[in-house]
């Protein structure tokens, strides 16, 4: 729990894509798999999450259709659409150079 | 793009099913975690309490998630706006305050544009009329003059910069056949001018070219409004004929309905069949009444078309130095002559008007800014329930918006009540036949005012009441968050309300002094019951001079002898006017100057008595009599200024001159001076007197003279008796421009009177909404410091203390406000030197009756409140607190 990490800007939208890339899922499916696959390093604020979510809807990213969750329930599921998994593509591509220049900036330790 | 577009349109219209969706989706996450936290052991209300910390505020996270949907810019908009409405509503008083104020300022402005975009700004009722320019010629000693014909041709001949002109000259006609006899004003044309203006006949043709010739077959277009008066707009009236000073003309058409001339007309005529009727428009001295229009040729701009012009100028002086001496040509864009010499009058009235609405909105500020600090708790209370600083600014902004709208419409109304009245007021000369009314560019200005009447005063009070400090403004018990910034606020714009008022009100206070000087001004005649009429005998029984002067001889003795007449008289010209005729003369014994350097005189033929009915004082020598015939000793009179200037040191009476030059072949006729009148302001109270000769009616006949009737009683009661006169002379003489010669001195100095009434209006307006902010600002401080003044009252202050304390900041106001407004006015009022006459656009008498004024009324305007301040009882003012 102490050693989680305030999300830098702009990879949330990444994370949730990422997510969705697996399968289609709900916005609590989501950030318990983004917890769950960080190692609970990671942890999204519902405050985030949600509107984070409605963003990458009008964008045309995600969509959503009402559907039912494994306990039963109605929930909101969000699944990647086409021009989503372009998006993702670019993204994760951008990230990955973004990481690897601060890591070579940084150096061996 | 479609996609965000649509998905915001649903947010939009499928309100509710979206919110619902919202609502259900954060309760299963929120239930869902419950579960999560149930299933590690913890209790439910446990985990309640866990969930509930870790969502925060539930409502922020909606807003967030509207926000993100795009949905709320629009939606919290309407939001803002009903809000704003019922906030308004709940606070009559203060809503009616702002929006009479603000009505009263778009009104003036929307009303002065009205105006000013009639006459200055709407595109002419020609093709591409921007690149339509008029042209005159000039003389050193008269400046713009008429153009001669034969100089017209060469100059459309040899230029190149414009590539097509037109001559347009202005012609008078008898109309006979309607219930009484008219006369109409008609403009003869080159045949290419409809085509070069882009005008085209609503019914019937145009000119050909052929009717430019001298003898073609007399043919005429209707104006729209002739067309409509007096033959009901019947399209069956082309190939019909009418008759005018007894020729039949033929109808080939009419004209469209907004066209319109510099001039009055009623028809028009191709120039030929005017130039048959002149045998002198062939000589090239003769400078009738035509000016010129030409149309700038692709890419030439109007600097080249100067150049050229006087270029050809010169050359035709030199090729006709008889003529042409000294001849140059004027150009000026068709637009600027059409609206003629009103431009400066309505720069300076439509500057005063945004003066008034910035004033106005000075006001609706401090009103502002008053409610803002009652509602300061309020606002608080929304930023700690977590609104956006900016939500608050933007809500804030929404009701500027809302106020600034409906004071708007409220302002338009205001506008189309008062345009008729401004309008009514405009001289027929400076109006040159534009229509001034609402139309879409006037609504379009307003818009305009509506957005800056916003953003100056909208924009204050937001940044004010979001800026607060939310701790103490909750803590002070919904007392003012930051009283003294909001002060000082109040304070600049109720200084800057006196500084603009005052601007205004040095304006109008100019004017009167200029206006009250020029009417004071010695205009050498005495207006007094003296009627004028004209008439022009233009029909062939008047061809002859003995007929002419016939004719007038009759109306002379048969008005003479009406009852109530004092006295009468014929004059080819009234003072206050500038339609005078002038010729060259020469004085017996002189030097020969050049050609262009002769004596040019006004000169003018009149009856005996014209003096006497006029009240010009004769000041040596006799005035004409009836001995004064045609066989006798031809004699003149002449004004003090030809006195002065032609015979100095000397006596003219007794000196001898004639019209024209001294010609080799032909036997001077010598007139001989009788007598000296007075100079009169021929030219308009302003303008200095010229040189003015004038000649007896029966020496030198003129068909078009103006009647002078002096009368016992009110003159405007002779009319008809004089119309009886007239009609048993000849029944088919038409009459017109009836007048008072009070009426004629009235309409002299009309701009200026407009322009002063206006001007005063909006000084008014703007003193008394000054006057109102300084008593905003002092009653509301007045009453913030109840509390401070009662205490001070316990502990024994003196009611001249409290007073003093009170006028002095209501002083301390006026003088921040005095001070700028003074300076500001000082680099200002130069722009209306051009309206001034005699008085100095710095007049120091100006600025200090007017500080003065200013000064009296902030101070009385504090003194209300003050006395509320000292009729406070202390002990209620602490028992409130």
């Amino acid at each position: 729990m102490n050693e989680r990490i305030e999300l830098p800007q702009g990879t949330l939208d990444l994370l949730i894509l990422r997510t969705l890339a697996l399968e289609p899922q709900h916005g609590w499916g989501i950030s318990e798999r983004v917890q769950h696959m960080s190692s609970d390093v990671l942890r999204i604020q519902q405050g985030s999450l949600y509107p984070a979510l409605h963003r990458l809807e009008r964008r045309g990213w995600i969509k959503a259709r009402w559907g039912t969750s494994d306990n039963n329930r109605r929930a909101k599921y969000y699944e990647l659409t086409r021009s989503g998994r372009k998006q993702l593509a670019t993204e994760k591509d951008s990230w990955q150079k973004l990481t690897t220049a601060v890591a070579q900036v940084l150096g061996p330790a | 793009m479609l996609n965000d577009f649509l998905f915001r349109l649903r947010s939009l219209f499928r309100r509710e099913i979206v919110e619902s969706e919202m609502e259900d989706e954060l309760r299963f996450h929120s239930e869902s975690q419950l579960e999560k936290y149930m299933k590690t052991g913890m209790s439910r209300d446990q985990g309640l309490r866990r969930v509930q910390t870790e969502f925060g505020g539930l409502e922020q996270v909606k807003e967030d998630c509207r926000d993100a949907r795009g949905v709320s810019l629009v939606e919290g908009l309407a939001r803002d706006l009903r809000y704003g409405w019922r906030t308004l509503l709940k606070s009559p008083g203060f809503a009616a305050a702002a929006l009479f104020t603000l009505a009263l300022g778009i009104g003036a402005n929307t009303a002065i544009f009205s105006v000013v975009y009639g006459i200055l700004l709407r595109p002419l009722p020609f093709r591409d009329p921007a690149r339509l320019v008029l042209l005159n010629e000039t003389t050193p000693r008269v400046g713009k003059v008429s153009v001669s014909y034969p100089n017209f041709q060469d100059w459309r001949a040899q230029s190149h910069t414009l590539s097509e002109m037109a001559a347009v000259s202005n012609v008078g006609f008898n109309m006979a056949g309607a219930s009484q006899p008219e006369n109409i004003g008609g403009l003869a044309v080159s045949p290419n001018f409809l085509s070069m203006a882009g005008v085209r006949p609503v019914i019937g043709r145009g000119f050909t070219a052929d009717e430019e010739k001298a003898g073609s077959a007399p043919v005429l277009l209707l104006s729209y409004a002739l067309w409509q008066s007096h033959f009901g707009g019947d399209r069956r009236v082309v190939g019909q004929t009418i008759r005018l000073d007894s020729r039949t003309v033929t109808i080939v058409g009419v004209l469209p309905r907004d066209f319109r001339w510099v001039e009055r007309y009623d028809v028009m005529e191709p120039i030929g069949v005017w130039a048959t009727n002149n045998g002198s428009v062939a000589e090239r001295e003769d400078r009738g009444d035509l000016v010129v229009v030409g149309r700038l040729a692709a890419g030439a701009r109007i600097e080249q078309a100067r150049a050229e012009m006087d270029g050809i100028a010169a050359r035709l002086a030199r090729a006709y130095p008889q003529a042409n001496d000294q001849c140059g040509v004027s150009l000026q864009p068709l637009r600027e002559a059409f609206s003629g010499d009103s431009r400066p009058a309505m720069m300076v009235l439509l500057g005063a008007a945004i003066f008034v609405l910035l004033v106005a909105c000075a006001n609706v500020a401090n009103l502002f800014l008053m409610r803002g600090s009652v509602r300061a708790r309020e606002m608080a209370l929304r930023i700690a329930i977590g609104a956006s600083r900016g939500r608050i600014v933007r809500q804030i902004l929404t009701e500027s918006f809302l106020v600034a709208l409906l004071g708007g419409l409220a302002g338009v109304g205001l506008a189309l009540a008062g345009i008729p009245a401004i309008a009514r007021l405009i001289p027929p000369d400076t109006l040159a036949g534009a229509s001034v009314g609402m139309n879409g560019a006037v609504l379009l200005f307003s818009a305009a005012l509506v957005a800056l009447s916003i953003f100056v005063f909208g924009l204050a009070p937001a940044l004010d009441s979001a800026g607060g400090n939310v701790q103490s403004a909750l803590k002070e018990g919904g007392k003012a968050t930051s009283a003294g910034a909001r002060n000082r606020w109040r304070g600049l714009l109720a200084a800057s309300e006196i500084a603009l008022a005052l601007i205004l009100l040095v304006g109008a206070g100019l004017m009167i002094k200029s206006l009250y000087r020029l009417l004071a001004v010695d205009s050498g005649f005495r207006p007094e019951r003296v009627l004028k009429m004209e008439m022009s005998l233009r029909t062939a029984q008047y061809d002859k001079d003995p007929a002419v002067i016939g004719f007038w001889q009759q109306v002379l003795d048969r008005v003479r002898a009406l009852p109530g007449v004092e006295s009468a008289a014929v004059g080819t010209a009234i003072p206050l006017t500038d339609d005078h005729s002038r010729t060259d003369i020469t004085v017996e014994g002189m030097p020969l100057p050049k050609p262009g350097s002769y004596p040019h005189p006004d000169t003018h033929t009149v009856s005996p008595d014209y003096e006497k009915t006029l009240g010009i004082r004769l000041l040596r020598g006799r005035g004409f009599m009836d001995a004064d015939r045609e066989n006798a000793p031809r004699v003149a009179l002449v004004n003090e200024t030809v006195a002065q200037r032609l015979f100095p040191g000397a006596d003219p009476v007794g000196k001898r001159f004639i019209f024209g030059h001294l010609g080799p072949n032909r036997a001077p006729k010598w007139a001989t001076i009788v007598g000296v009148v007075a100079d009169t302001k021929m030219y308009g109270l302003a303008n200095p007197a010229r040189l003015e000769v004038y000649v007896p009616f029966r020496q030198m006949a003129a068909n078009d003279m103006v009647l002078l009737v002096k009368s016992r009683q009110e003159p405007a009661a002779l009319v008809s008796a004089i119309r009886g006169v007239v009609v048993s002379i000849d029944k088919e003489q038409p009459i017109f421009g009836i007048a008072t010669m009070q009426e004629v001195v009235n309409a002299s100095v009309s701009t200026r009177r407009v322009t002063l009434i206006l001007l005063g209006l909006f000084s008014g307006l703007a003193l008394v909404l000054a006057a109102i902010g300084i008593y905003g600002v002092v009653s509301y401080s007045v009453a913030q410091r109840a509390k401070e003044i009662g205490i001070r009252m316990a502990l024994g202050a003196q009611p001249g203390d409290v007073l003093r304390m009170v006028l002095a900041q209501g002083g301390k106001i006026s003088i921040v406000g005095i001070a700028i407004g003074s300076a500001a006015a000082l680099g200002l009022t130069r722009l209306m030197a051009k309206l001034l006459y005699s008085v100095s656009a710095i007049d120091p008498a100006t600025f200090a009756a007017v500080a003065f004024i200013l000064a009296l009324i902030a101070m009385a305007a504090s003194y209300i409140p003050a006395r509320r301040a000292l009729r406070l009882d202390p002990l209620v003012a602490l028992r409130n607190e």
